[in-house]
């Protein structure tokens, strides 16, 4: 055997493991840390486009301040992806878990239905379909059809009854966006054990029962990997209004230094609501274990 | 004969006997019976309920067709809903033309085969790396690269444009595939995470046979590993097409000129009727509601035009796609 730099056998290890990974470093650099600390540092500028390349000229703090105080537009539009992520990223989840449940048993063409449950994430992820598909095809004619708001307004409040048509009416393109959460679940539920639902029905326990103290417990851990899923993909999402703004900042107004803070505030708020998602979870799974 | 009051009632405890005996020998039957009816029911259910979604499931791509294919007078007349009067395809040759379609064919299918496949071969790397090496730090890189799969585009977008187009990359399609080529790119944390998740799971014995032979760790990985690893390669190459093949941000980013135009560009320039060019296209997207009824028809047949290469990519591979995607245990432990 050829001799290796007589490296002992921890040491090649490590720089083995660096360089597969190296690459991954060096795009890291170049395609994230660089980028993210320009935007941090344009954050604080006035940038002008001259011939000769960008002029840039130190402003502080003042973007940050313009966004929360200046800007009418931007707040409004922070609180709305913020509350489309509470009420949606639930419902997803339900119907997501409901849904791999569902197809997670021996059925006749089980294949057929999930090819079918996944054709959203096929068709739909782009913004323009999206959008086109939401100019008729997304609502279901139900609604329409038999005037639900007229039969149950004299029943149910409207402070209760329009938020929650709302959401029946956003429930579709809520399906719509399920797809991998439904997959995500399928694989969980398929890594569950079979010998804990004998153990459990051998111990006397209903189907009912079983879930929640089988399926549920073993689940959890996808639990938390599809709510993360859901929640970036909710604020990521090209339709997102907040996103937008954004976008439009940049191409339109040719604002760089204020789409960036923008982006920074963005940034930093989605961390916060992750962070918050991860504390929940903790003391949940804590709790759980006493 | 005289009859014994005793011999009657051991006779009459016999016959009850027997008759418990008997029901006793059905209810098992019986119970099965019930049972069965139970299944049946229940089974008669889940069909309702999954029938029931996966018609929401379709009912836009039937929309979609249906409306395709309908001129003016069927969207006046009330007496058509969903089969247009007579078949005409006049829609999607103008929506053919309109998209241009071979030109915008080959744009998409260059960004989406070119960045998928080297997203497949850069991500394949990084996850061996992280999935099989113990080394000072490796928690911190595999905590960057959760790091960047939480970084919204729109943060970075304008130092990364300002990056490219320094590079002179606006226009080409450099912009898609470079990032890829170091594992970034569209997704590019999620499918590091999906062959981390895979490698981890494979013995580790086949390694340590390959190493016995006296394999170094890159022949390990070329020859044993990476081919191995052919069903979570399956699910990110078809991920990264479909994705890259969907994404409005990016072509409008960096693709001004509209020779260079993917398809979904082209849709939203037919559905915007163009006035805005390049990134501006995405914010000035207007609603096609209050136009002529017979343009959201061409715009439809567009649509689907514009995914129907993408639908019969996953029609054909729809099977190994959710299996796989259940096999490589994306969701991880």
């Amino acid at each position: 055997m050829k001799k290796r730099l007589g490296l002992t056998m921890r040491a090649r290890h490590i720089v083995q493991g660096y360089s597969f990974i190296s690459i991954w470093i060096v795009g890291f650099f170049l395609f994230m840390a660089i980028p993210l600390f320009k935007s941090l540092m344009y954050s604080f500028q006035d940038l002008k486009i001259m011939s000769g390349g960008l002029e840039a000229t130190q402003v502080g703090l003042k973007h940050y301040n313009n966004a929360f105080t200046v800007d009418t537009s931007f707040v409004p539009k922070l609180i709305t992806s913020f509350t489309n992520i509470v009420i949606q990223v639930p419902l997803t989840l339900v119907f997501a878990m409901f849904s791999a449940l569902l197809l997670n048993r021996k059925l006749f063409g089980r294949i057929a239905f999930r090819g079918i449950f996944f054709l959203p994430v096929i068709i739909a992820s782009g913004a323009v379909l999206k959008k086109l598909m939401g100019e008729g095809a997304t609502r279901l004619p139900i609604f329409d059809q038999v005037d639900l708001v007229g039969k149950l307004i004299d029943y149910v409040p409207g402070q209760i009854l329009f938020p929650l048509l709302k959401m029946m009416d956003a429930i579709t393109l809520i399906m719509w966006d399920s797809g991998v959460q439904i997959l995500i679940f399928l694989a969980g539920l398929q890594s569950i054990s079979t010998t804990l639902y004998e153990a459990a029905k051998c111990d006397g326990a209903t189907p009912w029962e079983s879930f929640w103290k089988v399926t549920f417990p073993m689940i959890m851990p996808m639990i938390l990997v599809n709510t993360l899923f859901s929640i970036v993909s909710s604020f990521t999402k090209v339709d997102n209004s907040v996103m937008d703004y954004i976008q439009y900042i940049v191409f339109n107004k040719n604002d760089y230094g204020y789409a960036s803070a923008l982006g920074w505030i963005y940034f930093v708020f989605i961390f916060l609501v992750i962070g918050a998602v991860f504390l929940i979870f903790r003391r949940a799974s804590a709790e759980e274990r006493r | 004969m005289a009859i014994n009051r005793d011999t009657v009632t051991t006779h009459v405890a016999t016959f009850k006997r027997i008759a418990a005996d008997k029901e006793a020998a059905m209810a098992p039957l019986r119970l099965a019976a019930a049972r069965r009816a139970k299944t049946f029911i229940s089974q008669l259910f889940i069909y309702s309920v999954l029938l029931s979604l996966a018609f929401v499931f379709i009912y836009p791509v039937l929309f979609i067709f249906s409306s395709s294919l309908m001129q003016a007078g069927d969207v006046t007349d009330a007496t058509v809903k969903w089969i247009p009067k007579e078949l005409s395809f006049t829609n999607y040759a103008y929506a053919f033309q309109q998209l241009d379609f071979w030109r915008s064919f080959m744009n998409s299918t260059i960004i989406s085969l070119g960045s998928a496949v080297v997203q497949v071969v850069s991500c394949a790397v990084i996850g061996y790396g992280f999935a099989r090496f113990r080394f000072p730090g490796r928690g911190l890189w595999l905590a960057l690269v959760l790091f960047t799969f939480l970084v919204p585009p729109q943060t970075i977008i304008v130092p990364l444009f300002l990056q490219f187009s320094n590079l002179g990359w606006l226009n080409t399609y450099l912009p898609f595939i470079v990032p890829g080529v170091f594992g970034h790119g569209l997704k590019g944390a999620l499918f590091v995470l999906i062959f981390i998740q895979f490698f981890r799971k494979l013995p580790i014995q086949l390694e340590e046979a390959a190493l016995i032979d006296g394999a170094g760790a890159f022949r390990t990985f070329r020859s044993i590993m990476f081919p191995l690893a052919r069903p979570a390669m399956l699910v990110v190459f078809l991920f990264s097409i479909v994705w890259h093949w969907t994404d409005t941000y990016e072509p409008t980013m960096y693709l001004m000129d509209s020779e260079k135009f993917n398809l979904t560009q082209q849709l939203s320039k037919m559905n915007g009727e163009g006035q805005g060019e390049g990134a501006k296209q995405l914010t000035e997207t207007k609603s096609v509601i209050g136009e002529p009824p017979t343009k959201v028809n061409r715009v439809m047949a567009g649509a689907l035009l514009s995914i129907l290469p993408i639908l019969a990519l996953y029609l054909f591979a729809q099977r190994y796609f959710v299996e796989s995607v259940e096999r490589t245990g994306i969701a991880g432990d």
